[in-house]
């Protein structure tokens, strides 16, 4: 029997820090909450109208922080320019560079196609910002907020695609490199926007039992979907059908760390998904914070716990959270971030009106 | 001392995984420029890290970062009441400056590049620093400059390469393990080596065609290695049992 012990070896510290993490769950986020205004603003369903606003605040708040997290990764955030001075298309992190602002300039312009009725209507009330109001206001458009959709949707696949598959081509790490990445971020995405939504809604109201209930069938929906594919992942790579998943199952096995945190991601989401389902309405913030819980998780567990996966050296690297900058500070700078703009889009939006409001009967026309 | 780990190494390819399989030897091509390259051989490492420090200075690696070091391993054969053998094992690790580099690929702004003559180099004033190239390199040989911001690696020390130098690690090794050369002239002492066909190469499933060769390379460290993980990183796990055991 042969057996070794490591002697003398290096630590290789994360280079993909915390600010990633947060990159990639508020773009998430960001992609979902659109997602979620358009059964209202595209198809009138009645239950999702109450939705359709908190949904593009979070989508429009989570969309401007993003890049901001993004840029802090870089180390030295004033280097972006060199991403349109040396672009080096091979590379899927390339494109991103194009496809975040093809994203966001649709986002905004789709919020501004679905608020121009409201912008116009809201103008009296707005004091000195009445002229900018009644400027950016108009008549209701299906045929522009359709468009502006359309163009939305386009970007905000290419967005899900190269978050996706940026990460899922690093063959040197094998936790990353499976198919299924990018689907999970997508679906992880897409509860974690709903869960915010459902966050939303009783931090900023208004509480709709209809919009709740839709809310907690997508986090179900989703995150059970997940629960699926992890499921799938695990069995691929337990049975050796798939090279790639025994790979990156054997890659973290072992290690009793990954054990923990494999069940409490999977109790935790199971939890959320059986609590929206018997329990769809009065639930909202529980389901909500779990499902946002997931989607944060989920990234962390990939990107953090990821890189503590030595690629060459035996057992794992160390990760302590810094409390600077580049770990808790971010972290919590972040988020403040989001809750500052939020604030901002949630004063600079039209308020929320019922269903008899003069927009709303005439957008129903 | 070296013949004790020879033994021991030797055993170890006898008994249990065996020295790692031989490398393609890349054809020397005598028409164009030189491509460097590097043979380590492993039995005359012995693990003083005097290439590790000779690096830090030569290029001014920051602290707690290093373009190059010598893994050292403790390999422990137990074959039973009796037969127990201990031995230590060196591993100089550093960029393999390889054919088919999976690094320069994804970097976003072509700041890694691979110069004429082989070698793989960052140009600090393009890079971005997303660490891409950190996250792409399968022999964690890459990591971020704490003081550029900026990805950093061994560059064979191009810079005393173009001056009629030899790069710092080999000039400075005791045992003279590390040899550098041209791989495009088949009189080179590197061609040499490798022409006797018994180098090996780190991680050869990943399909980089590296251009660092090991001679005497056990399988059992060729790739990702199973063991204990080094004493001194504080570790909150207890440590996997390694397990290679053949009955």
């Amino acid at each position: 029997m042969q057996s070794i012990t490591e002697i003398v070896n290096v630590t290789r510290e994360v280079s993909w820090l915390p600010w990633a993490v947060q990159y990639f769950f508020l773009i998430g986020l960001s992609i979902g909450c659109f997602l979620l205004t358009l059964p209202w603003h595209l198809a009138r369903r009645a239950r999702w109208e109450g939705v359709a606003r908190l949904a593009l605040a979070g989508a429009l708040t989570c969309g401007l922080a993003a890049p901001v997290a993004l840029l802090a990764d870089l180390h030295q955030p004033a280097r972006f320019w060199r991403f349109y001075a040396h672009p080096n298309l091979g590379s899927w992190m390339a494109w991103g560079a194009f496809f975040i602002p093809a994203y966001l300039v649709g986002l905004f312009a789709y919020s501004w196609a679905v608020l121009r009725p409201e912008l116009a209507e809201d103008a009296a009330a707005r004091g000195r910002l009445a002229p900018l109001y009644r400027l950016m206001g108009g008549r209701p458009s299906r045929r522009l907020v359709r468009a502006t959709a359309g163009l939305t949707g386009i970007g905000a696949a290419l967005v899900l695609l190269y978050t996706g598959m940026e990460v899922a081509v690093v063959g040197a790490r094998p936790l990353w490199n499976t198919p299924f990445l990018p689907v999970q971020f997508a679906l992880t995405a897409l509860a974690g926007a709903a869960g915010l939504v459902l966050v939303l809604q009783r931090l900023i109201g208004p509480r709709a039992a209809e919009a709740e209930a839709a809310l907690n069938g997508v986090v179900a929906l989703a995150l059970g979907a997940s629960l699926a594919l992890g499921l799938a992942w695990f069995l691929l790579g337990l049975s050796g059908l798939s090279a790639v998943h025994a790979e990156a199952l054997a890659s973290v096995s072992g290690h009793r760390r990954w054990l923990l945190t494999a069940i409490w991601g999977v109790a935790a989401t199971l939890a959320a998904v059986l609590i929206a389902l018997v329990r769809p309405v009065g639930s909202g913030l529980v389901t909500g914070l779990v499902a946002l819980h997931a989607a944060w998780m989920f990234r962390w567990t990939v990107f953090i716990g990821g890189q503590t996966v030595p690629k060459t050296g035996a057992g794992l690297y160390e990760y302590t959270l810094p409390l600077g900058p580049a770990g808790l500070a971010g972290i919590i700078g972040t988020a403040g971030l989001c809750v500052t703009i939020l604030v901002v889009i949630d004063a600079l939006l039209p308020p929320a009106r019922g269903p008899g409001s003069t927009t709303a009967t005439a957008e129903r026309i | 001392m070296t013949a004790t780990r020879r033994g021991l190494l030797a055993g170890l390819a006898g008994a249990c995984a065996g020295t790692a399989a031989s490398a393609s030897t890349p054809a020397p091509d005598a028409g164009s420029g030189p491509r460097y390259g590097m043979v380590v051989d492993l039995a005359k490492c012995i693990g003083c890290q005097a290439c590790t420090v000779s690096c830090i200075f030569e290029n001014a690696v920051p602290p707690g970062s290093f373009r190059t070091i010598v893994s050292t391993y403790e390999v422990t054969l137990d074959d039973g009441p009796g037969h127990r053998r201990a031995g230590m094992a060196m591993l100089p690790r550093l960029c393999n400056h390889c054919a088919e580099p999976p690094c320069i690929p994804v970097c976003p702004v072509g700041a890694t590049f691979q110069r004429p003559d082989g070698i793989v180099v960052v140009d600090g004033d393009v890079c971005v620093g997303c660490a891409y190239c950190v996250q792409a390199c399968p022999y964690d040989a890459r990591f971020i400059n704490a003081e550029t911001e900026t990805a950093d690696k061994c560059t064979f020390c191009a810079h005393r390469v173009d001056a009629g130098l030899l790069p710092a690690c080999v000039e400075s090794c005791v045992g003279g393990a590390r040899i550098f050369g041209d791989l495009n002239d088949p009189d080179s002492t590197v061609s040499r080596l490798l022409a006797a066909g018994e180098a090996a190469t780190l991680k050869p499933e990943a399909g980089t065609k590296p251009r660092v060769f090991y001679l005497g390379l056990d399988a059992a460290l060729a790739g990702k290695v199973d063991g204990t993980p080094t004493l001194w990183r504080p570790e909150s796990d207890p440590p996997p049992v390694a397990k290679h055991g053949r009955a």
